[in-house]
C-alpha cells in the first residue's frame, strides 16, 4: 500500500474519503476526527470476537459512547451477499466486491458519521480481513488494497495471532462442519471441507503475517489466557483514549 | 489477443475470448436501448449469435441495487461498488462465456458510464479506474452523443424526470429540472473526456432513429469485417457443401432426412444456379 501519493489508508488518520476525493489537490490535509476506531483481526478461532466483546463491556462501564459494527452486516447489501453465498454464485472477484460494498455502506452511513461525532467505534474485522481472504482466493494484492482506499486507518488494529492448529482445534469443538465459502471450497483446494478449510486458512494466515509490518498491526498473542490478552488490549486502548479530546460520553 | 485495462481476474483466459465485444455508451435518453434492439435483430438475421447485456441485469446484484435505490440511504461509495459488483458478475458469467463461444456481445453501457457517474459524484478518479482495470477492452465503443437541450424534450415526453437521472443525490437544490440540467451537463463533460481517453466512436444521437442506426450498422460492419472467424466459417461452409455434393445420389437421399443438410443442398443448388455452374444437383 505504501506505493504512492494516492494512498489513503496510510497517510491520513480517520479522514473523510468523500471529502478527500473532492479535495484531491489538498491531499496532505487529512482531516482528523475526534472519534476513535479500534478493530480486531485474525483467522476464525483466534478469539478476536471474545476479546472485542470484553473491550466493549469495559469501555461502556467507563462511560464512553461505544458503537459496535460487524463484518457483513449492512442492511442494504447483506441480502445480496446471502443470495450469492446460498446459490454459490460468487467468484473471487464478486466475493471481493460485494464485501467491499457492504463495508462501504457501513463506513458511509455509520462508522464515518460516528467518528465525526466523537464516538468510540469497534469493528469485528476490517479491511485486513478482505485483504487476507481475497488474496488467498487469487485476487491481485494491489487491486484489493486500492479497492478499499476509501477506508480510514483505524486508531489501533489488533491482530490476534494464533497457530492454525490451535484455531482449528477451537473451531472443531465449537461447531459442526464448515460453510462453503468459509472453507474456501469455491477455489477447489480440496474436496474435503476440513482439509480445504485448513489449506485456505493457512493461506489467510500467511497474508496476515505479511500485513503486520505493512499496516503496523498490533499483534496480540492469542494463545495466552483470555484475561492476559484482554489486559493488554485494554492497556493499549487506554493510552489512545486518555489522550483523546472531544469524545462522547454516554448520556 | 483480447486485453484488459491492466489487471486480469483469476480464471479469465484472455486467449479464448474470440467473439466481438461492442459497447454502446451514452447518457440517459440517448437512444441506446432502441439502437441495441435494432442491431441485435440485424446481426441475428446475418447469422451472428448475439448476447445483449446492460447495467443492473446481473442475477447477483441487479435486484439488490434496485432495492437500494428505492430508499433514501444509498451512499456514493456504496453505490459505485454495488454497480461494480453487478458489472463484474456479468463480465465473468455472461460476457466472457459469450465471447468464448464466439458471440457478438452488445452491451448497453460499460465501465465508462459507471466511471462517469462515480466521478460526477466526487469519487476519486484513480480509485474508480483501478477497480475497472479488470474490465476487458472492447472491440469498439460507440458513443451516442446528445446535448442536454436535445435530451430534455425526449425525457419530458417519455418517462419524465427520474430521481437518479436528475442527480438529486448529487446537487443540493430541490428543483428536479435544474438538477437534471446540471447533472446531465456534468455527465456529458465527463463522457467527452472519456471519449478521448478510450477512443470512443462518436455518433450524433440527435438525428432520427434510422439515420443513427445506419451509422451504427456501418461501424459494426467494419468491426465484423476484421473478423478472422468469417473466413474460417465460409471456408468450412464450402467444404461441407462440396462434401455433400461429392456423395452418390443414394447417400444424398439418406442425408436428405437431415433437415440441416437439406437446407445446405437447397442453398447450394441455388448458389450453383446463380453462378451459372452447369453441375447437376438433384
Amino acid at each position: 500500500m505504501n506505493t504512492g501519493n494516492n494512498v489513503r489508508m496510510g497517510p491520513f488518520e480517520l479522514c473523510d474519503p468523500v471529502a478527500q476525493a473532492m479535495a484531491r489537490t489538498q491531499r496532505n490535509g487529512g482531516q482528523q476526527f475526534p472519534g476513535k476506531l479500534f478493530v480486531v483481526e485474525g483467522i476464525d478461532g483466534s478469539g478476536k470476537s471474545t476479546q472485542l466483546s470484553l473491550l466493549h463491556k469495559w469501555l461502556e462501564s467507563k462511560g464512553y459512547g461505544v458503537v459496535f459494527s460487524t463484518w457483513n452486516s449492512s442492511p442494504l447489501v447483506k441480502d445480496t451477499t446471502k443470495l450469492g453465498k446460498k446459490k454459490k454464485m460468487l467468484t473471487p472477484a464478486t466475493f471481493s466486491l460485494i464485501h467491499a460494498t457492504d463495508f462501504a455502506d457501513r463506513i458511509e452511513r455509520s462508522i464515518l458519521p460516528l467518528l465525526k461525532a466523537g464516538a468510540v467505534v469497534l469493528c469485528d474485522r476490517y479491511v485486513y480481513t478482505a485483504f487476507a481472504r481475497d488474496v488467498a482466493r487469487g485476487m491481485d494484492r494491489q487491486w484489493v488494497r486500492e479497492l478499499y482506499e476509501f477506508a480510514m486507518k483505524p486508531t489501533v488494529a489488533f491482530y490476534f495471532r494464533v497457530p492454525l492448529e490451535t484455531a482449528i482445534g477451537r473451531l472443531v469443538t465449537a461447531r459442526d462442519g464448515f460453510k462453503f465459502y468459509e472453507a474456501g471450497l469455491d477455489i477447489g483446494l480440496s474436496d474435503d471441507p476440513t482439509e480445504s478449510f485448513r489449506l485456505f486458512q493457512g493461506r489467510i494466515l500467511q497474508e496476515y503475517e505479511k500485513m503486520i509490518p505493512e499496516f503496523g498491526l498490533t499483534v496480540i498473542d492469542a494463545t495466552l489466557p483470555v484475561e492476559v490478552q484482554q489486559a493488554e488490549v485494554r492497556q493499549i486502548a487506554k493510552t489512545h483514549l486518555d489522550r483523546a479530546k472531544d469524545l462522547r460520553v454516554r448520556p | 489477443m483480447r486485453k484488459t485495462y491492466g489487471k486480469q481476474l483469476p480464471g479469465m483466459q484472455l486467449a479464448d475470448l474470440a467473439g466481438k465485444l461492442i459497447v454502446v455508451e451514452g447518457t440517459d435518453g440517448a437512444g441506446r436501448t432502441t439502437q441495441i434492439n435494432l442491431l441485435k435483430t440485424w446481426l441475428e438475421e446475418q447469422g451472428h449469435a448475439v448476447l445483449d447485456t446492460g447495467m443492473t441485469r446481473s442475477p447477483l446484484a441487479g435486484e439488490g441495487i434496485r432495492r437500494a435505490k428505492e430508499g433514501n440511504n444509498l451512499g456514493r461509495v456504496t453505490q459505485s461498488l454495488f454497480y461494480a459488483t453487478d458489472f463484474v458478475d456479468r463480465l465473468e458469467n455472461e460476457i466472457a462465456p459469450a465471447l468464448r463461444a464466439g458471440f457478438v456481445v452488445l452491451t448497453d453501457r460499460y465501465i465508462y458510464s459507471l466511471m462517469a457517474r462515480a466521478i460526477v459524484r466526487g469519487m476519486d478518479e484513480a480509485w474508480i479506474r483501478s477497480i475497472y482495470s479488470v474490465a476487458l477492452v472492447p472491440d469498439a465503443v460507440i458513443y451516442l452523443r446528445i446535448g442536454v437541450d436535445e435530451l430534455i424534450p425526449r425525457v419530458i415526453f417519455s418517462r419524465g424526470f427520474d430521481y437518479w437521472e436528475s442527480g438529486m443525490d448529487v446537487f443540493p437544490g430541490p428543483d428536479m429540472y435544474e438538477n437534471f440540467r446540471s447533472y446531465q451537463t456534468a455527465l456529458l463533460a465527463e463522457f467527452d473526456k472519456l471519449s478521448v481517453e478510450y477512443r470512443f466512436e462518436t455518433v450524433d444521437a440527435s438525428a432520427d432513429v434510422k439515420t443513427v442506426f445506419a451509422e451504427l450498422q456501418k461501424k459494426v460492419m467494419r468491426i465484423l469485417e476484421g473478423d478472422s472467424r468469417k473466413e474460417y466459417v465460409s471456408k468450412r461452409y464450402e467444404e461441407m457443401v462440396e462434401g455433400a455434393l461429392a456423395r452418390p445420389p443414394e447417400a444424398q437421399a439418406r442425408d436428405a432426412s437431415s433437415k440441416d443438410l437439406e437446407w445446405w443442398l437447397h442453398t447450394a443448388a441455388a448458389r450453383q444456379a446463380a453462378n451459372g455452374d452447369g453441375r447437376n444437383v438433384a
